[in-house]
């Protein structure tokens, strides 16, 4: 009760310099409000990450015909990435779940009676379900006797689905991409959008060889996707692949690569970008003006007790023990931070709503924060409290009243 | 009861030594006034704050009500301000901020027990003073009278034995000064200890006995023959305010 009643006392102080005050305040006011502000980034940032991973495929490495830097769709008239690659890779690289060759063309006619619509064929084998992790949410997948009979069934996304037949159901219907009649055998997974952001639900997917030989004419495939069993192996399995097929494509360094190769952890390190080096940079801040402001702080408390060495020396004269006058300065401090936490915390979150709205920015507000700032403004305020307070506690009440 | 046997008190600066207080001895009754008196330079302030319990003597034994105040630790000295010792600045010293009413009420903050009715407590203590209408003014709002009567009632809150004046009415016109010595007047007649000091003679004869201090030694030590009537003085000057 007597440490609640000298607590008091110490906040009283505060409310009658207010200037004073929110020049204690301003630095944990900034530091939290920095704070806030980058741990809501960060938490959308990953949030965004893991969108896009999760899209691409946590376990997954995708193998690319053509070169290029970024994560871009396979280059035309690239014919060096075969079957036999695969085959390859798939009988030397240890680590592997389930691997699948195939043939993607962009831009196809897909026609269905009048309807007619142009999107992205795919030619899959009967691993590409495992591979992808997608599978029919109607009807059959691609078997393995498909391709082995280059069978003319497909399957439609369902947006696909959609577009062509409307509400009436596609299964057993016909389909005619280019001058080619496919059956509609199943209906794939609703999945979304690809990490390059294109519609994976409009697709059409067909028998990896009725797409090589009936189709595209050709005995090349545009992709590997590979699913690994580990995926803290992911880097490692990625470097092996990468390695076999220099060997096999007989590439050395002068000479570019003609394939692209990424996997979920490539994906997540492009999308975090340049969002960690933001992060450091305002965590650097936050931390900073969380120390300046705990430096001002303490100078202004220290000031302070000198300038109310009157004001000690009277409540040592009425019985304040060192110790009462020592958790009265201490309180002053505290106040201050968790004021100063508080109406930081505020403007952090503002700040992240405002930006969310404005930018488009993922910004992810959650609990968090506010218990590391609370933690921060209690460390802040004892840490730089404790100087102050222990010089008031030792004035000596004669010297003090003078 | 208060008792000095041989306090002594040499300040201490680099290798140079300055006793200012050279074996002082004298015993103050429960319930006695007494005023302290010397030119500055005496050691006036220093018996002060050591009776006060502020500072410890170099030498010497102290004792208030039979306990030694020279072997207490600074808690302990704490809690005894707080609860035997009211004191009288003659800088009044309240917090500027604070109404009259909350700086009654602060000694109370560092009492054992907080008692339920403070409120009521200091503003009784107020009433009793003469301050009932003026309890939420702050000190910038009260003449220098009324400021030290909120001193007084801020010294009285804790219901201590001894009441220790220092100069309580240096700073106070004539009228204000002898409202204040009425103060202390009644007090003694309800059987507190009053410590007036000061270097006035006029002031210190309304006490019962004088101590006058000399050189850091008790230079005099006599009863006051006719201890002057510090109400009957005040209300004489407050009648001739009117009369102007």
């Amino acid at each position: 009760m007597r440490t609640l009643r000298i607590a008091t006392e110490g906040a009283r102080a505060l409310t009658g310099h207010k200037l004073r005050t929110f020049f204690m305040m301003a630095g944990t006011i900034v530091g939290i409000a920095a704070l806030t502000v980058i741990m809501a980034v960060g938490a959308g940032t990953e949030k965004k990450v893991m969108k896009r991973v999760n899209a691409f495929g946590t376990h997954a490495i995708m193998i690319t015909a053509g070169g290029g830097k970024g994560f871009s769709p396979p280059q035309a008239g690239v014919t060096t990435l075969r079957l036999e690659d695969a085959d390859a890779i798939s009988s030397q690289v240890q680590g592997i779940d389930v691997l699948a060759p195939f043939a993607v063309k962009r831009g196809m006619a897909v026609k269905a009676g009048t309807n007619q619509v142009e999107t992205i064929v795919m030619a899959v084998g009967p691993t590409w379900h495992d591979a992808w992790e997608w599978y029919v949410q109607e009807g059959d997948p691609i078997t393995a006797e498909d391709t082995s009979t280059m069978a003319r069934v497909c399957l439609l996304g369902t947006v696909s689905a959609n577009d062509l037949f409307g509400n009436e159901d596609p299964i057993g219907q016909d389909i005619q991409i280019g001058n080619v009649r496919f059956k509609v055998k199943g209906i794939l997974e609703t999945r979304g959008t690809s990490p390059m952001g294109d519609e994976f639900d409009s697709r059409v997917v067909i028998p990896l060889t009725t797409g090589l030989r009936r189709l595209y004419n050709q005995d090349y495939v545009t992709n590997i996707r590979v699913k690994v069993k580990n995926p803290d192996e992911i880097d490692s399995v990625a470097g092996e692949i990468r390695q076999l097929l220099h060997e096999r494509h007989h590439i050395t360094p002068p000479r570019e690569d003609d394939f692209a190769l990424f996997s979920a952890a490539d994906i997540a390190r492009m999308a975090r970008g340049i969002s960690g080096t933001l992060n450091i940079l305002l965590t650097a801040l936050a931390g900073l003006s969380l120390f300046v402001g705990g430096i001002v702080l303490m100078n202004i408390l220290l000031i302070s007790v000198g300038e109310r060495k009157k004001e000690i020396g009277l409540r040592r004269a009425l019985g304040a023990t060192q110790g009462d006058i020592f958790r009265q300065f201490l309180m002053e401090s505290l106040s201050v931070t968790l004021l100063g936490m508080v109406l930081g915390s505020a403007l952090g979150w503002a700040a992240s709503s405002l930006m969310a709205a404005v930018t488009k920015f993922p910004v992810v507000v959650s609990w968090q924060p506010f218990a590391l700032a609370l933690g921060f403004a209690l460390v802040v305020g004892l840490f730089f409290g404790v100087q102050p307070a222990r010089r008031a506690a030792r004035l000596k009440p004669v010297d003090a009243l003078r | 009861m208060i008792e000095l046997e041989g306090i002594e008190k040499v300040y201490t600066s680099g290798a140079a030594e300055t006793p200012v207080l050279k074996g002082i001895s004298f015993k103050v009754n429960a319930g006695e006034y007494v005023a302290i008196m010397g030119a500055s330079g005496t050691g006036k302030s220093t018996l002060m704050n050591i009776l006060g319990c502020l500072d410890k003597p170099t030498g010497g034994h102290y004792r208030l009500d039979d306990t030694d105040m020279v072997n207490l630790d600074d808690d302990a000295l704490s809690h005894l301000r707080n609860h035997k010792i009211g004191f009288v600045f003659q800088q009044f010293h309240l917090l500027d901020r604070s109404t009259a009413l909350r700086n009654v009420m602060l000694p109370l903050i560092y009492a054992d027990e907080y008692p339920e009715d403070a409120k009521e407590r200091a503003e009784k203590t107020l009433a009793a003073v003469g301050l009932a209408d003026r309890m939420t003014y702050r000190p910038n709002q009260l003449s220098g009278g009324q400021q030290q009567r909120v001193a007084i009632a801020r010294a009285l809150i804790t219901d201590p034995s001894i009441i220790l004046a220092d100069e309580p009415t240096g700073n106070l016109d004539s009228t204000s000064g002898a409202e204040v010595l009425a103060i202390f007047q009644r007090l003694h007649k309800e059987g507190r200890t009053v410590i007036l000091v000061t270097h006035d003679r006029a002031v210190a004869e309304h006490a019962d006995r004088i101590i006058v201090l000399k050189d850091g030694s008790v230079a005099e030590d006599q009863p006051v023959a006719h201890p002057r009537d510090a109400d009957a003085e005040a209300r004489a000057l407050a009648e001739k305010e009117v009369q102007k």
